[in-house]
């Protein structure tokens, strides 16, 4: 057991997997030499070869079509997107290739890829650096998604998606890759250091897709939040004195869909939250599903709190950001009703 | 001075419905007339050759100069065959679309000769990643003509389970890369599977084609640099066939250069081949090849040909260029110059050449009317519930719940 | 210092017991003789019982509307000197203090416990639901509402636009299905159910028109009266009248008629008493008029009315009503009536069969006047047209002797100037 923060659990969980599986191998820009941008592939060129990590053309599109075609000849390759904000130049590589393959020849070939990328705004990166895709790769049959919000569960999917047989896309929440963060911009920076989340298992364990996390339980309200806004969840909910159920979604595809409708069933009322607009974002998926299967128990409408109908703004990042007051408001909103 | 005004540009084919087709603009050497530098060679040494084009068969049917690959009569009939066949299929399964019993066909007429001879060409275990206009390779191969039909006709028996449009293929034992009809976004995963097999210190190569108005594509493009970079083993092919629909190759920039000139931007060995030898596509092959098994990396071959038949059985090409162009064509039909090519050599008759077609033709009958008895589309298709499988390796509850839904 | 005990006297008529309508004095009261202590009521005469003594209150029996029996103790005073407790006034049963039924507990489903929510108070106000508006309410509210076989348009809702809130739903659940106050609603049901003990006045009629319809078998008759000309007559006279002449109502005319018929009728003008089986004939005609007062119905009567010309009689018909309206009608005032008059006067209808005031034999209904068309000849006239209904103690008055009665009434009403005729 080690305490470390998610960049470093990381990096652990590739080391790892390129230790113990020759056919693992990881690429993208500035990721070989240099250890990539966020430090995430640090020393990996040096310790495993320059041929099991190194650096590519800046080219998304070529990055995850050649991650294609080294999954189909028989490899886990694990491509970076230096941010999530570029991914969109490789989406007709991921959405009418690595989603359909496996479909479209029955099997013959399919596309073991991992494709990851930093991802989230908080950081004053303005709209080339600060966005929250999971919503268009959510509605993509074929792809998978797992977003972890700690370096326990950054490890742990990490791990799991290398070793997936379908594509996976992992979105990193660059801002908390190295501590924490609640919403609250004015509080002194937080590292991982001591919390029970940093303390990350040696060697290989996985956290399987598809399973949701229950953070914090409660009687009155489930909020459902995935990445920075799980700990900006629990500050809210502090803040409303509700004593809500919080669900660290972990994997956007597949879905823990028993333990969104356990929970919202128990507690009769939903909130959703995360950092991506709300109109077509994933909340909407989420809204749909929790109203199927759980209207009899709803004892309030549904909410969403998320960033607004804009694209991310530079100067207005914490108005946009939505932080523990807005969730509060929208918790104390349910309770009223 | 007056400087005349700004003119946009509009590139615009010779020759349009009605008028006179002809193609006396191309520059079309005789054969023999390019030298044939080892497969060794510096890049550097042959960026001439991109704007050559390989012959080996004559206006006469003679094997001339030095890319002839002195082919066996034997491999040469089983090439002749291969062409033979895929022009047989062609035409009967596209005339079945005419009947209603699929929805879609597209052919490869007059372009046979690139896909039979480059399956012959590569060994067991090189994946080929191809377009929808290189059957051959799959007929090259034998590959079972009532499974193709079935897949054609989207019955019970389709081995793609009725999930994929007819034509566009999968054949894992038959090294034939999954078909999709998005243009251009595999020619990359070819340079990533070369890569692999690189990687895993293999000796398996990949191979690659694209048309030439695809080579537009940001993905023609990407996988080019990819193969620039990591020089993988492939060969990447561009095939061009003079038309991408109704565009004519200038719509792509066909106008200004060759398509293989392209491979002198990312530093790799161009060679521009006559699409309709055989024996010339043969050795350009090879060459390529050779030189991707001995760590040289990749070769961009651009074929020369011309797409005979109409793009797909939704077309008309009557509409955009004149209706007898393709009888234009100065480098001919390969069936027919591979077959005057044997007969030269005394390797092949008339009276042969006939009774192989005629047994060709009773093959692909007689597949054809197994693939009816099975069942033609909106008549017979797989199991409903092939439609929710393969999604993932293993279905997440949403398909189990949709296929609950649907009852099945 | 001594207890002096007030004992219900006999305050008329032979009762035996009285009602306790109102008590002027509690326990602890100094009182002073003739000071008001309680009002009892017989029959339909509230009568005012007064001290007898000065002295202290120190206990009061009977509760308002209980009845209490002649003789039975109603007040116990304090006194000086010797009181009365050695009378030898047969001691009436002590009035026990009454014990109201208490309503049997409502078997209420339990209601489900709302989970603690956080206290909010609602400020913003809201409408109520509309009439044929769908009842709103959350999904969670509804399913539970459905499991319990509760209807929510039954149900208040005081939530925003008029949504039943869970704990609308508990309230409803536990006042037992009553519907509050949901607005208007013209179709809302109505549940309420109100309990009000039948006392005073109220039960004076109800015990005398139970006992007279269990005793006596009436007859109905109605015969149409053509009162065109006395109507003529009476416009006239009043059109015509003297100061100090009364408005003639059409009532001193029916009198009158009474008065010349009934000679002629004698069994008519009749009590009976049927547990002795005497029939009291009474020449003179005191006609009773039944009138509807703030407290129920009273009779007033005109006494002698043959004495009285018409407007003499619409002059004791006005003092006899207003005194039986303002409650100083006197105990003889109301009683004695040989034959009674019950009219609704403009809220007639075309019939009536009114309800004999025993012991008497007789009761007159007269019915609204109306305008009809009438056959005369091979005509058809407009004329002024009553109903007469009239009952009948059938033991007493044949069917015969009944319509000829009316028949002679009809005719002194249709051809008035008999009524002043010998």
């Amino acid at each position: 057991m080690a305490s470390m923060n998610m960049i470093q659990a990381l990096n652990n969980a590739l080391d790892e997997k390129l230790a113990q599986d020759p056919d693992v191998l990881t690429f993208g820009e500035d990721v070989g030499y240099f250890g990539g941008v966020f430090r995430v592939t640090d020393k990996l060129q040096e310790k495993h070869g320059v041929t099991r990590c190194f650096d590519t053309p800046i080219s998304e599109g070529g990055i995850v079509a050649a991650a294609i075609g080294m999954g189909a000849y028989g490899l886990r390759p694990v491509a970076e997107i230096q941010f999530a904000d570029y991914i969109l130049p490789a989406f007709d590589q991921l959405v009418s290739e690595a989603a359909r393959l496996r479909y479209r020849s029955n099997g013959e070939f399919w596309s073991p890829i991992t494709v990851r990328s930093p991802y989230g705004g908080g950081i004053f990166g303005g709209q080339t650096h600060s966005q929250s895709p999971e919503a268009i790769f959510a509605h993509i049959t074929g792809l998978k998604t797992v977003i972890p919000s700690n370096p326990h569960d950054a490890k742990g999917l990490l791990i799991s998606a290398i070793e997936e047989d379908d594509p996976v896309i992992v979105l990193e929440p660059k801002r908390i890759y190295n501590g924490p963060f609640d919403g609250r911009h004015d509080h002194a920076l937080k590292t991982w250091s001591g919390h029970p989340k940093a303390e990350v298992p040696e060697g290989l364990y996985r956290v399987p897709l598809g399973q949701a996390d229950l953070v914090r339980e409660g009687s009155e309200v489930t909020v459902l939040a995935y990445g920075t806004m799980v700990h900006v969840a629990l500050a809210g909910i502090d803040e409303s004195e509700v004593d809500a159920e919080l669900i660290d979604l972990r994997s956007i595809v597949p879905l823990d869909i028993d333990a969104i409708v356990g929970s919202v069933r128990k507690t009769g009322r939903c909130v959703i939250l995360h950092e991506a607009s709300r109109f077509g974002g994933f909340g909407g998926e989420l809204t749909a599903l929790v109203q199927e299967r759980c209207f009899d128990y709803l004892k309030a409408p549904i909410d969403r709190v998320a960033g607004w109908d804009t694209p991310y703004p530079h100067a207005f990042e914490w108005d946009y950001f939505p932080g523990p007051g807005r969730l509060a408001k929208a918790l104390r909103r349910a309770m009223e009703y | 001075m007056n400087k005349p005004r700004l003119e946009l540009h509009v590139p615009t084919p010779p020759a349009r419905p009605g008028g006179q087709a002809s193609f006396k603009h191309l520059e079309i050497p005789p054969a023999g007339a390019v030298r044939r530098p080892d497969s060794a060679c510096d890049e550097s040494e042959i960026r001439d050759l991109p704007y050559a084009l390989i012959r080996v068969l004559d206006d006469e049917g003679r094997a001339v100069g030095p890319w002839d690959p002195a082919l066996t009569p034997d491999r040469m009939r089983k090439g002749l065959r291969a062409m033979m066949l895929t022009r047989t299929f062609d035409d009967r399964l596209f005339r079945t679309h005419r009947q209603g019993k699929t929805s879609f066909y597209m052919k490869s007429t007059g372009e046979e000769a690139i896909g039979a001879a480059q399956s012959l060409a590569l060994v067991t275990g090189d994946m080929c990643f191809p377009t929808y206009r290189v059957m051959s390779w799959l007929h090259a191969r034998d590959y079972p003509l009532d499974l193709m039909v079935n897949q054609i006709f989207s019955n019970e028996k389709d081995p793609l389970k009725g999930r994929q449009l007819p034509i566009l293929f999968s054949a894992r034992d038959y090294d034939f890369y999954s078909l999709s009809g998005n243009v251009g976004s595999r020619f990359g995963h070819a340079v990533g599977w070369a890569m692999a097999s690189a990687y895993k210190h293999d000796d398996k190569i990949a191979l690659a084609y694209i048309g030439e108005g695809t080579t537009a594509e940001g993905d023609f493009h990407e996988a080019l640099t990819f193969a620039s970079v990591y020089r993988p083993p492939c060969i990447l092919c561009v095939t061009n066939n003079q038309w991408a629909i109704s565009s004519f190759a200038g719509i792509a920039g066909g106008e200004m250069t060759t398509f293989a000139a392209k491979a002198l931007a990312y530093g790799l060995p161009g060679l521009r081949v006559d699409g309709n030898d055989f024996l010339a596509v043969t050795a350009a092959t090879q060459w390529a090849a050779d030189r991707a098994r001995t760590n040289r990396g990749a070769t961009l071959i651009e074929f020369f040909t011309y797409r005979a038949s109409g793009h797909s059985t939704s077309d008309d090409p009557t509409k955009y260029r004149p209706a007898d162009e393709a009888g234009y064509w100065p480098l001919g039909d390969p069936i027919e110059r591979l077959r005057q090519h044997l007969i030269l050599q005394g390797e092949w008759s008339e009276a042969q050449h006939e009774a192989l077609a005629a047994e060709i033709d009773d093959a692909v009958r007689l597949a054809v009317k197994e693939g009816e008895a099975v069942g033609t589309l909106g008549k017979s298709k797989p199991s409903v519930s092939e439609m929710f499988k393969c999604v993932f390796k293993e279905p997440d509850w949403r398909v189990i719940e949709q296929r609950r839904e649907l009852g099945i | 210092m001594g207890l002096y005990q007030f004992r219900l006297p006999d305050i008329g008529e032979g009762v035996a017991e009285a009602e306790i309508v109102a008590w002027h004095v509690q326990p602890g009261d100094e009182v002073k003789e003739d000071q008001s202590l309680v009002d009892v009521m017989t029959d339909k005469a509230t009568v005012d019982m007064t001290s007898p003594v000065d002295g202290k209150i120190i206990a009061v029996h009977g509760a308002v509307g209980e009845m209490l029996a002649v003789g039975g103790v109603l007040v116990e005073l304090e006194v000086e000197g010797e009181g009365n407790v050695s009378d030898a006034a047969p001691a009436g049963p002590p009035a026990a203090a009454p014990t109201l039924p208490t309503p049997s507990p409502s078997t209420t489903p339990e209601p489900v416990p709302e989970p603690a929510m956080a206290p909010a108070a609602r400020t913003a106000a809201f409408a109520a639901r509309k009439i044929g508006q769908a009842p709103l309410a959350a999904p969670a509210t509804r399913r539970r509402a459905h499991e319990l076989g509760i209807a929510l348009q039954y149900v208040p809702g005081t939530g925003p636009g008029g949504r039943i809130t869970p704990g609308d739903l508990d309230a409803y659940i536990a006042s037992g299905g009553a519907a509050g106050p949901s607005g208007d609603s013209r179709y809302a049901a109505r549940p309420e159910v109100n309990e009000t003990r039948i006392i005073g006045m109220r039960r004076k009629i109800a015990e005398r028109m139970q006992e007279t319809k269990r005793r006596v078998p009436h007859i109905g008759y109605v015969e149409e009266c053509d009162l065109t000309q006395l109507e003529a007559l009476r416009s006239d006279l009043n059109a015509n009248r003297e100061d100090g002449q009364p408005k003639l109502t059409l009532l001193p005319f029916f009198i009158r008629a009474l008065t010349r018929a009934l000679p002629d009728f004698p069994q008519i003008n009749a009590h009976f008493d049927d547990d002795d089986g005497i029939l009291t004939e009474f020449a003179g005609v005191h006609v009773g008029i039944a009138t509807q007062t703030s407290s129920g119905l009273m009779v007033p009567v005109v006494r002698h009315a043959e004495t009285l010309d018409l407007w003499a009689c619409a002059d004791e018909l006005a003092r006899l009503s207003a005194a039986a309206r303002d409650g100083s009608a006197t105990r003889d005032e109301l009683s004695g009536s040989t034959i009674t008059i019950t009219s609704l006067g403009t809220l007639g209808g075309i019939s009536s069969t009114p309800i004999i005031n025993r012991p008497e034999v007789a009761i007159i209904g007269p019915n609204k006047v109306t305008e009809r068309p009438v056959v005369q000849g091979s005509f058809i006239a407009v004329r002024k047209m009553m109903n007469l209904s009239s009952s009948f103690d059938h033991r007493i008055v044949d069917g015969y002797d009944a319509a000829r009665f009316v028949q002679q009434v009809k005719r002194l009403l249709e051809h008035p100037a008999l009524l002043f005729m010998d």
